[in-house]
């Protein structure tokens, strides 16, 4: 069932084009919650996607979880720079819309783990809460936004 | 499924354990994989409704790039590989050829640390030697003004 939903076909090219139009717009977004800034966003997106495809050809790995990998390989170029906590909450105060549905707390521990890679001990410690509150707040901001979208 | 661990792994910051625990469900619970792909596939989606079209022209960038690696590499791999008859400058020669010189000369001087003292003193005597400049200069125009007042003074008087 989910084969035909997730629409991998398996035996697609990886070339360079079928990377562009199906994951550049979407990394673009994702470089640009990170970045913030337009101009850094698209030259990021040029030299993720040059050398991820290269990676990924060579390596001639499977169709599935394409988009998950290319998120944490951008996440881990792009958050080379070790930010503190503050700076990083600092950053996440920028509003966006797709997470309009989440409360405080929710969006800190969201963007800081999907735009960050923050893990849930660091988050608790950061934060002052509990992991397992930590945790929690993740688990109901992801059910809160597959809700929002229908899902 | 409902104690967040789907959502760490799918995150990205699962630990090792969770992991293991993780691919270990997916093999002996089929509803765990259902829901796994499931909520894969809505961070797709959710990416999807958070994505930014590209300005026109970055596909051709990406190209580009590329095409520079693989001329890059196809240049690395055609080059020979030097015989084992070759002396050590015969190799480090052949190695150096393989590499385009991007900047060979520099522009930058080096220069003696114990210079710093006389670039120091020579700062500091051009300072004082302006300064006397200005105080002989300032103390001439005044000179030059009592000079032309006991002019004016002496033809008064004897006019």
């Amino acid at each position: 069932m989910f084969k035909a939903v997730l629409n991998i076909p398996p035996a697609e090219p990886k070339d360079i084009r079928w990377f562009y139009d199906r994951y550049a717009a979407m990394l673009l977004g994702y470089i640009n919650g990170i970045v913030k800034d337009k101009q850094q966003s698209e030259d990021q997106l040029v030299k993720i996607l040059t050398s991820f495809t290269q990676d990924f050809v060579a390596a001639e790995k499977s169709n599935q979880h394409i988009w998950l990998e290319l998120r944490q390989y951008a996440q881990n170029r792009l958050n080379s720079a070790v930010l503190s906590d503050r700076q990083l909450i600092q950053k996440q105060s920028v509003s966006e819309p797709g997470l309009a549905s989440l409360d405080d707390l929710q969006k800190i521990v969201f963007k800081a783990v999907y735009y960050h890679g923050k893990s849930i001990s660091q988050l608790a410690i950061s934060l002052n809460y509990g992991e397992e509150e930590i945790r929690n707040q993740l688990k109901l901001a992801i059910d809160k936004m597959r809700r929002a979208r229908g899902n | 499924m409902e104690s967040g661990l789907m959502e760490t792994y799918v995150m990205g910051i699962a630990t090792e354990e969770e992991i293991q625990q993780v691919l270990s469900l997916t093999k002996t619970h089929p509803e765990f994989k259902n829901a796994l792909d499931q909520l894969e596939f809505d961070m797709e989606t959710l990416a999807q409704s958070m994505s930014i079209d590209p300005p026109a022209g970055t596909l051709e960038k990406i190209e580009q790039e590329i095409n520079q690696i693989q001329r890059r590499n196809q240049a690395l791999q055609a080059e020979p590989e030097p015989a084992f008859r070759y002396d050590n400058r015969e190799q480090e020669y052949a190695k150096q050829e393989r590499y385009i010189e991007v900047e060979s000369e520099s522009n930058q001087m080096r220069v003696n640390k114990a210079w710093k003292w006389a670039f120091i003193a020579v700062f500091v005597l051009g300072k004082i030697f302006l300064a006397t400049a200005i105080y002989f200069y300032l103390e001439n125009r005044q000179a030059q003004e009592q000079i032309n007042e006991l002019k004016i003074e002496l033809k008064q008087k004897l006019r």
